[in-house]
């Protein structure tokens, strides 16, 4: 018997969230998040087409699975040590730094989001395995940070910075150059032309 | 025919306004670009400029959106030919033959094929889709509620039948596309529901992020992942013109293609990529030249480039008439069309008589743009794609942030695509396809809608799908669809044209 892994584990993450659907979604034994009304096959209630729609989702995820036992052999790709590590730490500090933030009031602004996903995804970079993933999508946190506390050619000098981590090509003066052109081109496209409502310099918002 | 004359003549009034060509003009230009450049498609480019189409009339918005789609076809074939590297899907085909001529010294006259017949392709869809769609909408009027819900049913069905990959995970995606449209404010009672007490959420999950997490930044951190040789350009483009002997034996295939492709255009799930392996598929069955296809046969150049653009005018049909996207970039139109306060569907011709046959006239002039631009400027674009993926991404990814912010002037969205970021490297790792994910998140709440109407109507009854004829034919069609890919013959052969 081969084993699928790749349709293993999609058919685990698609049951594991029509779970998490239909306990939010409620109707078993009053359990559920939000206990959404039901109603009547004639009068759908708000809840009506989430159960039926999760429960398709999860029959699915289940056939999926199924199917993965005998549809391979489809490997993930080969994690190290490492990677495991960092995904694990990355994930612990990061949810760490959220709830820490939440309960000391540090929350106006979803500060908290993009403070745990920067340092999450920072942490998880230095696995290499997950360099691009974790700068790529950590230079967006940093945009998110600091938009509007320091407008945008702060964000888009931060953004390129640490996106530009993620391929190692990249020489300190390119990017130099990169940033002083692209911080031109959105300002020039974004604020003279369009004239969207976004902070250009720190403390003019 | 003469009221078709009229609304021609109306609609090429709209078109040729000069803010209409010149962004009809702007999206052509940026349409090639991405199509020239791998790794950037029209999805993600779409989700892109979407934010920067708001401060533009509806019509203007809509005349660039398309200018890109159908403008990266056109790009698409040109870095096949030159280098052997599709720029996008829909023109993988076109390396086929289109780099062996450019190899035998006859790369001009391979891109003047493709220009030449995507130009023919797209002037005839054009005017099929200003034929039918009047016509289509009269029978769109008479649809009830129920007629609706199979018709988008029978849409899904086909776009995970059609999907690359497994049938079954396709359907799965769409399904939870279907899921994630669920979150929001409940159109009927108003309960808040999965938004966790997020007032952002009200409206929903955004569907710019949703696109750009998944189709732009997703695909970034892949294509860091596997840095890719690039290939230099070697031969010389020569002489554009076709010699009269190549120029005979493009006749036929054009046509073909043109009819092949519209006809799959039209399908939900179809669109330009499949179009264009059909049409190869064809040619080398039935061209009388079909002993020379590998050595660089110009009829597996004219065929496919004409199939591919005259599939993405089509794929608009669904889109104009019922409202439904066929494809991945139709469900970001509807997106940018609700965006700006338009309901997609039947009532739009006589609603929005500027958007629907404005619209269609650009189409066609755009296509003759692309005729005239593109080949003059061919080296323009090779030089393009000398521009290192190092200094691109960055650029991508700024321009990406901006855009997601611009939105609701909110943070909230900038980490919501970085949500759908994850996600979409996830899909992708377990070979997920996402397209199914997105249409199916587009009809997913309209579904809903028209399913509690149908059954309120019918009293709670089940079978009013079933009794009334046009449903019953719908989910007859989805149902033969679903069957037909479970036999093995059938799926080996979508599986080949799909895989290469």
């Amino acid at each position: 018997m081969k084993i699928s892994q790749k349709d293993l584990w999609a058919g685990f993450l698609l049951m594991f969230l029509a779970f998490i659907g239909l306990w939010i979604n409620g109707g078993f034994l009053g359990l559920g998040l939000e206990q959404h009304t039901l109603g009547t096959a004639r009068r759908m209630g708000p809840g009506y087409m989430p159960m039926l729609v999760l429960w398709l989702q999860m029959g699915l995820g289940a056939i999926v699975f199924i199917v993965g036992l005998r549809g391979g052999p489809d490997d993930l790709e080969d994690w190290k040590k490492l990677d495991f590590v960092t995904l694990a730490v990355a994930i612990a500090v990061g949810i760490l730094i959220w709830r820490v933030m939440e309960a000391t009031g540090y929350n106006t602004n979803y500060i908290q989001v993009g403070a745990a996903c920067l340092i999450g995804l920072l942490l998880l970079a230095i696995s290499p395995a997950w360099r691009p993933l974790g700068m790529v999508l950590g230079s967006f946190a940093v945009f998110g940070l600091l938009l509007e506390p320091l407008g945008l050619m702060v964000s888009i000098v931060a953004l390129c910075v640490i996106a530009s981590f993620a391929d190692r090509d990249h020489r300190p003066l390119g990017v130099a150059g990169m940033c002083v052109f692209l911080c031109a081109l959105c300002w020039f496209v974004f604020i003279r032309q369009l004239d969207i409502r976004v902070p250009v310099w720190p403390g003019s918002f | 025919m003469e009221l078709l004359l009229s609304n021609l003549s109306h609609g090429f009034g709209v078109a040729l306004t000069l803010n209409n060509v010149l962004f009809a003009l702007l999206g052509a230009l940026i349409g090639t670009a991405i199509g020239v450049l791998p790794g950037i498609g029209p999805v993600a480019t779409i989700s892109l400029l979407l934010p920067i189409t708001f401060g533009q009339p509806a019509t203007t918005a809509i005349i660039m959106l398309a200018g890109i789609y159908y403008g990266a076809q056109y790009g698409g074939s040109t870095t096949s030919i030159l280098l052997n590297l599709p720029g996008e899907v829909s023109s993988v085909v076109t390396t086929l033959e289109g780099y062996k001529m450019a190899r035998n010294g006859r790369a001009g006259a391979a891109l003047t094929i493709a220009a030449l017949g995507s130009f023919i392709a797209g002037s005839f869809a054009t005017l099929l889709v200003a034929a039918s769609g009047p016509l289509l909408t009269q029978v769109a009027l008479s649809f009830g509620p129920a007629d609706y819900f199979s018709l988008m049913l029978l849409g899904l069905v086909i776009s995970a039948v059609l999907a690359q990959g497994s049938v079954l995970k396709s359907i799965a995606m769409v399904v939870l596309g279907v899921t994630l449209g669920l979150v929001g404010t409940d159109v009927q009672t108003g309960q808040q529901r999965f938004t966790f007490g997020v007032p952002e959420l009200s409206d929903g999950l955004g569907f710019v992020s949703i696109a750009m997490g998944i189709f732009g930044i997703g695909e970034i951190i892949l294509n860091l992942e596997r840095p890719e040789a690039r290939s230099v350009l070697s031969s010389k483009v020569g002489s554009l013109m076709l010699t009269r002997e190549e120029a005979k034996r493009c006749v036929a295939p054009v046509l073909r293609g043109t009819l092949l492709g519209s006809v799959l255009g039209i399908l939900p799930g179809g669109g330009a990529s499949l179009a264009a392996f059909g049409s190869y598929m064809l040619e080398s069955k039935v061209s009388s030249h079909r002993h020379e296809f590998g050595t660089g046969a110009i009829e597996g150049v004219a065929g496919p480039e004409s199939a591919n653009n005259a599939a993405a005018q089509t794929s608009f049909i669904p889109l104009l008439t019922l409202g439904i996207p066929a494809n991945a970039v139709m469900a970001l139109m509807v997106g940018a069309l609700i965006i700006q306060g338009i309901q997609p569907g039947p009532r739009m011709v006589e609603a929005q008589p500027d958007l629907f046959w404005g619209l269609i006239c650009s189409m066609w002039v755009g296509n003759l743009m692309l005729l005239v631009i593109n080949l003059p400027l061919i080296g323009m674009w090779v030089k393009l794609l000398q521009v290192p993926y190092k200094f691109l991404y960055p650029a991508i990814l700024v321009f990406c942030a901006i855009g997601v912010y611009s939105l609701n002037n909110s943070v909230f969205d900038v980490y919501q695509t970085l949500f759908f970021g994850i996600l979409g490297y996830i899909f992708s790792k377990l070979k997920m396809e996402a397209a199914p994910l997105l249409i199916g998140f587009v009809l997913g709440p309209m579904m809903e809608e028209h399913l509690r109407r149908a059954m309120l109507l019918s009293r709670g009854d089940i079978t009013i799908f079933v009794e009334r004829p046009i449903s019953a034919t719908l989910l007859g069609i989805a149902f033969i669809a679903l069957a037909a890919m479970l036999l093995p013959g059938l799926r080996s052969g979508k599986d080949k044209a799909l895989a290469e």
